[in-house]
């Protein structure tokens, strides 16, 4: 298990986006999003800067390592 | 365009097989028989009647080549559409029941003790086919960053189990002891290698199955 803490759920819902929509945004399906916010999927930083863009936060506000 | 490439590719084999034909029976009835019959060519001179042997044989290669062009391409074009998707194949999940067909491989024991053909046991691969049945659970799935790195894992972990089950025959068959007998060291080593592909074929889709399926998550958007 990749550890860290993710808040991607927390900024995605007050984006208003849903895991599916986010997903189409970042070129990643909603499974993937639904595994980032459970902290079981470390992501490719290229991913990480996507979600990133698309949410409106920096990286390391939305994936913290401890 | 393609059934009229593909008639056109017909229609020539056809005009190349009726061409070789004739000028084969011209040969034989009017030219010695020459270019059927063994000839020594380090000797031979020409003569106007070998003409339509000679044409046809041209015909012939010229089909040849053509036919290896048209293969090349098909084999590019595919490859290209392969690159370019972004979704895994389609696969009925129901082909995994081929992997029945590795039962084939038993017979390998009833041909060694008829006539001692042993490549019946090399089928045993065929239990890999069941591995269709986690492909065609995952067909059309869009191949993101995760489903690749699980991939390669997959295919990682299953690589290193063949390549271990193999090397461990490989040292204990090579003595070559199995009950006194070098026929039957060689046997098993056919067994176990076409179990250890079939493995191989197998685990990697039913890991890659497994690790994109890892955890029960909860489904809801919350």
């Amino acid at each position: 298990m990749p550890g860290f803490e993710c808040r991607l759920k927390k900024y995605r819902q007050l984006k208003g986006l849903t895991q599916e929509q986010l997903a189409a945004q970042t070129g990643v399906r909603r499974e993937t999003i639904m595994r980032l916010e459970k902290a079981s999927y470390n992501p490719s930083l290229k991913l990480a800067v996507d979600i990133s863009r698309v949410v409106g936060v920096p990286i390391e506000e939305i994936f913290i390592f401890k | 365009m393609k059934k009229t490439k593909n008639r056109f590719t017909i229609l020539l084999g056809i005009l190349c097989v009726i061409f070789t034909g004739v000028s084969s029976w011209y040969t034989i009835v009017f030219n010695d028989s020459r270019f059927i019959v063994p000839m020594d060519l380090s000797r031979y001179t020409f003569r106007v009647k070998d003409i339509p042997m000679i044409v046809s044989g041209i015909f012939i290669f010229m089909y040849i080549v053509y036919l290896v062009v048209l293969f090349i391409q098909v084999v590019a074009e595919n490859k290209y559409k392969k690159t370019s998707s972004q979704l895994t194949r389609k696969v009925n999940p129901k082909l995994g029941f081929l992997g029945l067909f590795g039962f084939t491989g038993f017979i390998g024991f009833w041909t060694y003790s008829i006539d001692k053909t042993i490549f019946p046991f090399g089928f045993f691969i065929f239990f890999g086919f069941f591995g269709f049945f986690y492909e065609g659970k995952l067909s059309g799935t869009f191949m993101d960053e995760r489903y690749k790195e699980n991939k390669m894992k997959a295919y990682f972990s299953t690589n290193k189990t063949t390549l271990t089950i193999i090397f461990i025959a490989t040292i204990i068959l090579g003595q070559g002891r199995l009950m006194g007998n070098l026929e039957y060291t060689f046997i098993a080593y056919i067994i176990i290698v076409s179990l250890a592909l079939a493995l191989e074929l197998f685990l990697s889709e039913f890991l890659l199955y497994h690790y994109d399926n890892d955890l029960q998550i909860d489904e809801s958007e919350e």
